[in-house]
């Protein structure tokens, strides 16, 4: 069930501030655009045709709270993609960044994290359960640094 | 054939869900017997502590309905746990005085293979599933509250409606819970012992302060549900008053009328002159709305919508 | 002291331990995690787990029952719900699949269900499903009798001795549920999310669904609705919990309250070697709706100690790393027995 993938966070567990630094070098280039850019690559080959098909053509903002990053995505025509920093969004999802990289590994769960309220999710609950639950079927999207 | 449009739709008391003091119960039965209700459904079916009336008592009023009229069903608890809540079950299946209402599988075993009544608490959601508990010897089916009358047309169609009793020959009749407070859970808890910080086995029988059960609102104080010991009732009451040309398309023949404190003898004589009288509908539900506990009146779940919601007849 | 255990000739029998599926993932997971069954259910209305996203196609079925089987466990399909009346042959459809598919048992609660499965597969294993609200040995003799079931899961509102008794009574096999989110109603036996939404357990699979609920930010706080009714308010720093309608906030009497049930979990770890003695065949783990790794981890300690249990029984104790582990993943972070001891009796 192993996969690798070339992606990886600089380091991880990553200290926030040489992800600060991170963020800080890219200030021309939207995290939204980063993100979307990462999730084709981890996630979209991943993804099955009728999660994807569900899950399309609605925003979810993203915010890591440590950091005060937020990110906008959509999943349009296939990719996922930036979306608009206004206007409303289906779902939005606050965490930190420790909160997000658990997840990420597979070593927390959603439920978990929401009831403890390190993880904030607003808006539509059900389209908020379908990502929960098609992520969790996919697995984790990173691996525990060796 | 009968046409379905001027059927009379009989009337039937639900048991008593409440723990009444067993004056006020024995006052309650004898205004019923007096009401133009063709059936009473006796027993205590939501919480076997409840001691105010033994099954001698119950036999005893049942036979006194009997006197004046009445058709009598015994109804078994909906909740079974301990050994003697199975004997309390026997002691209505050993009898054969009067028909018995099932409240749980443990009596469907014990009444197989005579006529009963399938309360509104055994789980019958489609025809297949009515087909077997028929073929168990039912003659009547109580239909789960949750149920929308579109359904009930297609589990017991008034054309050809499924086959009970013991030599499967009777057509079963459809009763649909018409009028009260929902029962719309059980638990092995007692919210109303909880409320009190009473423990259950030393509840100090405080529901019989709650005639009509313990309301419970929303923070933002919407009426909505009424605690009743283990059971947890809708705070508004469900009234299929004006209903009567759908309950009949759906081959409703029989609605439950649920006892409340104050006021029922109206509430029957008011189904009794609009469902099979002349009585103007709009009226009907004037006047129930006016007599209503907290909660006003709701009619969804006929409708094939949320319970709690009121739709237009 | 001394006489008790040792007058048993032989180790009381180890209770298979049945974990919860939600995908394939949580399938493997608690597999190698020392799972003896998983139970798992098709992406449709007909299991009490229908949310969007979780569940089984056929194909990832198949897989499942043959990673299962490779390693010689079983899987058990839930197929209970109560057959809609507009369509009652999609569950009867449902029930050929899972017989094509070649699953070890079929958890059902509706008897029309039950008795398409005894009439067109006789071969087909049949477990009760706790959504048939079978709470005494007769009830259960009522589905043996007349529809073959061999195995019963117990509605989580039975004290101890009454557990018991059902063992000692009932001819089938009795399964209860060990760790998980705590239903306070009879299972089987509630509207509550009808009344609010239309759709319930028992109609639609699903209980105070995701899509009646709405997450308003406000003044007084964070409210959390489903379809409109305020099932609870939180205080900025208040942890939430998902909108169950049960485990809201009421007002009763002027005082506001949890009036009828604190989001909290069941834990019966401490009742292992009470369980074992009475001959309990298999303990389950609730929350398909939960993530892969809650699955693995409760798996592997509920794994740990029924092995533990088997071995010495009588020097059996709850381990402290046991609680903690399963600690983490509870809700509402509270451990009960639930109304195994009936803290509230």
């Amino acid at each position: 069930m192993k996969t690798s993938f070339p992606i990886r966070l600089p380091a991880l567990p990553p200290p926030p501030a040489a992800l600060r630094t991170l963020i800080a070098r890219l200030p021309i280039q939207p995290p939204s655009r980063l993100l979307a850019a990462a999730l084709n690559r981890v996630l979209r080959p991943r993804l099955p045709a009728d999660a994807a098909l569900e899950l399309a053509d609605r925003t979810v903002e993203i915010e890591v709270r440590d950091f005060g990053l937020r990110c906008r995505l959509a999943l349009r025509d296939g990719r996922f993609r930036s979306a608009p920093d206004h206007g409303p969004v289906a779902l939005r999802i606050a965490a930190d960044s420790a909160s997000y990289l658990r997840l990420l590994r597979g070593d927390d769960d959603a439920d978990r994290l929401f009831f403890e309220r390190a993880l904030v999710m607003e808006g539509d609950t059900e389209y908020g359960l379908l990502l929960k639950n098609t992520l969790d079927a996919i697995g984790p999207l990173l691996h525990r640094p060796a | 054939m009968n046409t379905p449009m001027n059927t009379r739709i009989a009337l039937t008391v639900g048991p008593v869900l409440y723990y009444w003091p067993r004056r006020t119960l024995l006052d309650f039965y004898a205004e019923v017997a007096e009401s133009p209700a063709d059936t009473v459904v006796l027993g205590e079916v939501v919480c076997s502590r409840r001691h105010e009336m033994k099954a001698e008592d119950w036999l005893a009023l049942a036979r006194d309905l009997a006197a004046c009229g009445k058709e009598v069903v015994l109804a078994s608890q909906a909740l079974l746990e301990s050994a003697a809540d199975l004997r309390a079950l026997h002691r209505w299946a050993d009898q054969t005085e009067f028909l018995v209402e099932a409240g749980d599988a443990s009596a469907l075993r014990a009444l197989a293979g005579r006529p009963f009544v399938l309360g509104p608490h055994i789980n019958v959601y489609s025809q297949p599933a009515l087909r077997e508990h028929a073929a168990l010897g039912a003659t009547r089916w109580v239909a789960p509250v949750e149920l929308a009358l579109d359904a009930l047309a297609l589990i017991n169609p008034p054309a050809a409606p499924v086959n009970g009793g013991p030599a499967n020959d009777t057509p079963v009749a459809t009763e649909v819970f018409a009028f009260g407070r929902l029962p719309l859970a059980f638990s092995a808890r007692c919210f109303t012992a909880r409320h009190f910080h009473l423990s259950k086995d030393q509840c100090g029988f405080r529901c019989i302060e709650h005639p009509d059960g313990l309301l419970l609102d929303t923070t933002e104080q919407q009426h909505f549900l009424a605690l009743n010991g283990i059971q947890t009732q809708s705070a508004a009451q469900h009234c299929l008053i004006a209903d009567a040309p759908a309950l009949r398309a759906a081959g409703v023949t029989r609605g439950r009328l649920s006892p409340t404190s104050r006021d029922f003898a109206t509430v029957v004589d008011l189904f009794e002159r609009t469902w099979n009288g002349p009585a103007d509908a709009a009226d009907a539900v004037a006047a129930l709305e006016a007599l209503s506990l907290p909660g006003g009146l709701v009619n969804g779940y006929a409708h094939r919508r949320p319970g709690l919601e009121r739709m237009p007849a | 002291m001394q006489t008790s255990r040792t007058a048993h000739a032989t180790l009381p029998r180890k209770p298979a331990l049945v974990c919860p599926a939600g995908s394939l993932r949580a399938l493997t997971l608690a597999i190698d995690a020392g799972a003896d069954a998983v139970y798992m259910g098709l992406k449709d209305a007909t299991n009490a787990r229908n949310f969007a996203g979780l569940n089984f196609d056929l194909a990832q079925a198949r897989d499942g029952i043959a990673y299962a089987r490779s390693r010689g466990r079983e899987v058990l399909m839930a197929l209970n719900t109560f057959a809609d009346a507009r369509a009652p042959e999609r569950w009867f459809a449902a029930v050929d699949a899972a017989a094509g598919l070649g699953i070890d048992a079929l958890i059902c609660a509706d008897t029309a269900v039950l008795a398409y499965a005894r009439d067109h597969h006789p071969d087909l294993r049949l477990h009760l499903s706790v959504q048939a609200s079978a709470t005494t040995w007769e009830a259960i003799e009522f589905y043996r009798e007349r529809y073959g079931i061999r195995r019963a899961v117990l509605p989580r509102v039975l004290t101890l001795p009454q557990v018991e008794q059902v063992c000692r009574n009932s001819a089938a096999e009795i399964e209860v549920f060990g760790f998980g989110s705590l239903c306070v109603m009879v299972e089987g036996r509630c509207a509550l999310s009808s009344y609010a939404t239309g759709q319930s357990p028992n109609t639609a699979g699903v209980c105070s669904p995701p899509s009646a609920v709405r997450w308003e930010d406000g003044a007084s706080g964070v409210s959390a609705r489903l379809n409109g009714v305020l099932i609870d308010r939180y205080a900025p720093d208040e942890p939430r919990g998902y909108p169950t309608l049960c485990k809201g906030r009421f007002e009763v009497d002027g005082a506001r309250d949890y009036a009828l049930e604190e989001p909290t979990s069941l834990n019966t770890l401490a009742l292992l070697p009470q369980l074992m003695d009475m001959g309990i065949a298999a303990i389950k783990i609730e929350g398909r709706q939960r993530s892969p790794a809650y699955v693995e981890q409760v798996t592997r300690v509920w794994r740990a100690a029924i092995d533990d249990c088997a071995a010495q029984p009588a020097r059996f104790g709850v381990q402290p790393q046991w609680t903690a582990a399963l600690g983490r993943w509870a809700e509402g972070q509270q451990h009960t027995l639930g109304a195994y001891d009936r803290p509230w009796r």
